[in-house]
């Protein structure tokens, strides 16, 4: 056990932080996480003040409605640790709905989809994004060919950037189609 | 909308709607789907007292704010604003001057307002004759006044007539171009008003060009391309100027040819790939046909940060891929909330495992397909570069581009200020202070320079031109039917040198308009108008001038190129009055409907579909979900709070089904569709009637879809979608599905 443990464990102990401290040693297995020196440490100054020292904030945009919310991100070495309202913004004034406030937990949501994939002979194969890029544009470029450029239809979205969407129907164009749409339309 | 006075967006903001003394809501449901916004509903009743009025087929959350409700039978809401607009007329409550002034075609919703009597209105609609005079009396005297809406005016055949209607029932009331009034459009997606002014649209090209070879010369131009090779990639210049199939029926362009199906035009070949990046398409009308569809393609390309849930519906074996794209979050770039404000939506983290943003997808694409740099060219023209920043160099190439809409004023650089000073502006007028003073908060548009301060009220004519005022838009002509189009004296907006109306400015009358000399120089560099000139020398002349660039006009009760010259009330094409369904009957049937032959009164007359099918069929949306529900459903956190799909049904109505709460249930469709879903008994909607939200995906027909996903992508909740079950029937002109006044019949599972 390393000092500050021990200390920690030789003065009065809540029943509420024992059992934390129990449920954090259960997550590291019982024995390791005392066994080794240099997993627990004292918190620096730093971090007593601030649990995410060094992270910086950073003023966006909820991406759920049209209202236009502002959101407070923090981030700490690439990774969004906390998501705060953002008071002074005129729109949103601090609020968030539901949703808003799910942002952070929807960009790291586990279920995401994670690598390219294909789907053969009726099962999911994991496949690399050269080999999506490569199989993809040679069935477009075959197809546009044999049928014409009018046998495909890009359907593109109001959750892009306005910069994205712009140029997503200018694929469209380039391709040499208007079947393009988006859900405006519905 | 923007065949009535030139520009379809709401005119207003969130924030002005606390300068209301009345707010009427159709077909919307901000307490639900915008809560934040509806913050500033709120306000105005705390603030001015404002009555809220609320005319929907349900007993909404926002309807338990308002002050009055008045439930309506889903697809009347053209009856119901014609009844208000007959005691309207009848008491002398209507704007004369601003109609005289403003306004061409009255007379004829006049003639037909006549015909609205509250007994007749209260027959159509179900709302007494009595609640529509309460209603009428509060709203008409209680000015301003802001009209709200949302998809429940648009998805109905005569979607586009009910979003006609809203505006002329504002305009006579003279609610237009005020502050506290205004036609306010609440947009569902956080960017469906910038993509939709980016036209990812099968009619038209960015800024609503429409698709003339006009238009493609001056985009073929302005992308530094030669218009000949762009005509080339096209199958032909007719082609290129043919509006495409839609979101909505892409799905006749696959399956046409099988019996039964709506004939096409599409080039002589049948759709045989589909390329969808950031839609979840489980959650547009006929599932089933969408399913069809998915099954019959040869290639599906799905690029989205979670499973496209396409790929779960389809029974495809191969050539269906997922591509992972980024989160908004993971890249940057600007977007336009349902105000016209833009903001900048600034990157927080790197894509997180191997997803890429949208753009470097489309890159890659254009790399391999071979038009890369003719596609990428137009963000080097600006500044005469060798390489391109994304986004910034795009932000900056609309800019230079894209004039109808006035987005000459939003380059990068300034939006990004903005957004970096949102603490500066105020909430209510958007004004800023300090660094930001002159601006408006988001820059709305029209932004007709790089100096302008954004037009945070449409149409105003209270301020000038510079400071965001104008008129009407001068879009249909000078005249019809020997009357002037041109706005009468007087209107036009204030510190103009023109004081009566105008047309939209060219090369030609610039002179003459304004009052003004060109010099040698600037006769050279200007365009032949307003909407191409990339000099922007109109423009800035203009606002010397206090000139409105896109002229001064009245906007119009009567569009003389729609099938219906002013709205007229044509019941659901399965409507649960079949009495009306005669007296209303719908449109004839519509040949190349974006390139689809698309079924009306053959579709309504077919049978009497009351019978079998007796019970009306309404859909909306979740205050925790949005959309098809993909991304929120893919959030523990959200997905507990509806963890399965459910259909809310009044005790009455279940009880005569043998249908106690919780019970699973099924409800049939006129398609011969089916959906299996879990009773939730609720006094919100009157035993008629059923509801469904919209947002679930993962079962389909009574069948669980879970075992289709791949490893580790399944969302937290899954379900049947509504969408299954929703009735066919497209807007006569705009095509959006009419989700909102179906029938259903209903059986305990």
């Amino acid at each position: 056990m390393t000092s500050t443990t021990q200390n920690a464990l030789s003065t009065k102990v809540g029943r509420r932080s024992f059992l934390k401290m129990a449920a954090v040693a259960g997550a590291f297995g019982a024995t390791s996480a005392f066994a080794s020196s240099g997993v627990t440490r004292a918190a620096t100054e730093d971090e007593v003040k601030n649990p995410f020292p060094g992270s910086k904030n950073v003023r966006t945009i909820c991406t759920a409605c049209s209202v236009g919310c502002g959101i407070t991100a923090e981030v700490q070495n690439g990774v969004w640790v906390r998501q705060e309202v953002a008071q002074d913004h005129p729109v949103s004034l601090g609020g968030h709905c539901c949703k808003g406030a799910d942002m952070i937990d929807m960009v790291r949501s586990e279920v995401r989809l994670k690598y390219p994939m294909v789907k053969e002979g009726g099962q999911w194969k994991r496949i690399s994004w050269d080999t999506a890029y490569e199989r993809i544009s040679k069935k477009l470029d075959s197809l546009r060919k044999k049928d014409g450029p009018d046998s495909t239809i890009f359907l593109g979205s109001a959750k892009m950037s306005t910069e994205q969407a712009y140029y997503f129907r200018k694929f469209a164009a380039f391709y040499g189609t208007n079947n393009i749409d988006h859900q405006a339309r519905i | 909308m923007a065949n009535t006075w030139g520009y379809g967006a709401m005119t207003n903001s969130l924030g002005d709607i606390q300068n209301a003394k009345a707010i009427i809501i159709f077909g919307a449901n901000p307490a639900v789907n915008h809560p934040v916004g509806f913050g500033h509903f709120l306000k105005a009743k705390e603030r001015n007292n404002a009555q809220i009025i609320v005319v929907d087929p349900r007993y909404t959350k926002t309807a338990a704010k308002a002050d009055i409700f008045a439930q309506i039978r889903p697809g009347t809401d053209i009856p119901f604003m014609y009844g208000m607009l007959n005691i309207i007329f009848k008491n002398g409550w209507e704007d004369k001057k601003f109609i005289k002034d403003r306004v061409y075609g009255i007379e004829d919703i006049r003639k037909e307002a006549a015909k609205w009597t509250p007994e007749k209105v209260a027959d159509v609609t179900g709302v007494s004759a009595e609640k529509l005079m309460q209603i009428t009396r509060v709203y008409a005297k209680s000015t301003p006044g802001t009209l709200i809406w949302a998809m429940g005016l648009t998805q109905h055949t005569i979607g586009s007539s009910n979003t006609r209607m809203a505006p002329i029932l504002q305009l006579c009331l003279g609610n237009m171009g005020v502050e506290g009034g205004g036609t306010n459009i609440l947009r569902g997606h956080d960017n469906v008003q910038g993509a939709t002014d980016m036209c990812c649209l099968s009619h038209t090209l960015p800024g609503y060009y429409g698709l003339s070879a006009g238009s493609w010369k001056y985009f073929a131009k302005s992308w530094g391309v030669d218009y000949e090779w762009l005509a080339g990639r096209f199958k032909d210049k007719k082609m290129m100027s043919a509006k495409g199939f839609t979101l909505a029926k892409w799905y006749s362009g696959v399956l046409a040819g099988k019996p039964g199906e709506d004939k096409i035009h599409n080039a002589g070949t049948n759709l045989k790939a589909l390329f969808v990046m950031g839609n979840g398409i489980t959650s547009i009308a006929q599932q089933a046909k969408v399913k069809e569809a998915l099954d019959n393609l040869e290639l599906i390309v799905l690029a989205d940060p979670f499973v496209n849930e396409a790929a779960i519906l389809t029974d495809k074996k191969d050539d269906v891929f997922l591509l992972p794209a980024a989160t908004q979050f993971e890249t940057s770039g600007s977007v336009t909330a349902t105000n016209r404000s833009a903001q900048w939506r600034y990157q927080v983290v790197e894509p997180m495992y191997e997803s890429k943003p949208d753009h470097e997808i489309m890159f890659e694409f254009a790399k391999r397909l071979g038009f890369y740099d003719e596609y990428t060219k137009g963000m080097l023209i600006r500044e005469n570069k060798k390489t391109f920043k994304f986004p910034e160099d795009a932000t900056d190439e609309i800019a230079r581009i894209i004039k109808t809409i006035g987005l000459t004023g939003w380059t990068s650089k300034r939006l990004k200020k903005h957004t970096d000073n949102w603490h500066m502006f105020d909430e209510v007028s958007l004004r800023g202070t300090g660094p930001m003073k002159g601006e408006y908060y988001g820059l709305p548009w029209p932004c007709w320079t790089e100096s302008h301060s954004g037009s945070p009220v449409l149409y105003n004519i209270n301020r000038s031109v510079k400071e965001g005022g104008m008129g009407f838009r001068n879009r249909f002509g000078l005249e019809h039917d020997g009357q002037n189009l041109l706005a009468g004296k007087g209107s036009a907006p204030k510190g103009s040198s023109n004081k009566d109306g105008y047309a939209e400015i060219t090369a030609k009358n610039i002179e003459s308009v304004l009052g003004i000399k060109l010099s040698a120089a600037e006769k050279k560099k200007i365009g032949k108008n307003w909407k191409v000139d990339t000099s922007n020398i109109i423009a800035e002349k203009c606002m010397e001038a206090g000139i409105a660039p896109y002229g001064n006009a009245k906007a119009r009760a009567k569009v003389w190129t729609f099938p219906d010259q002013i709205p007229m009330h044509r019941e659901p094409l399965h409507s649960p009055r079949q009495d009306l369904a005669k007296k209303y009957p719908s449109y004839k049937d519509k040949a190349n409907h974006y390139r689809v032959d698309t079924k009306y009164i053959s579709k309504q007359t077919e049978k009497d579909w009351s019978k079998e099918f007796p019970i009306n069929l309404v859909t909306g949306r979740l205050v925790n979900l949005n959309g098809a529900g993909m991304e929120n459903r893919a959030s523990k956190y959200l997905a507990e709070l509806t963890p399965e799909m459910f259909c809310d049904i009044h005790p009455g109505l279940a009880a005569n089904h043998g249908i106690r709460n919780g019970d699973m249930m099924w409800v049939h469709s006129p398609e011969g569709t089916k959906i299996k879903v879990k009773a939730k008994f609720s006094y919100s909607v009157s035993e008629d009637r059923v509801f469904l939200p919209m947002h679930f995906a993962g079962h389909f027909q009574g069948e669980d879809l879970s075992h289709k996903y791949p490893e580790g992508t399944k969302p937290y909740a899954v379900g049947e979608s509504a969408n299954t079950v929703t009735n066919y029937g497209y807007d006569i002109v705009t095509q959006i599905p009419e989700t909102k006044g179906g029938l259903c019949r209903i059986e305990k599972a």
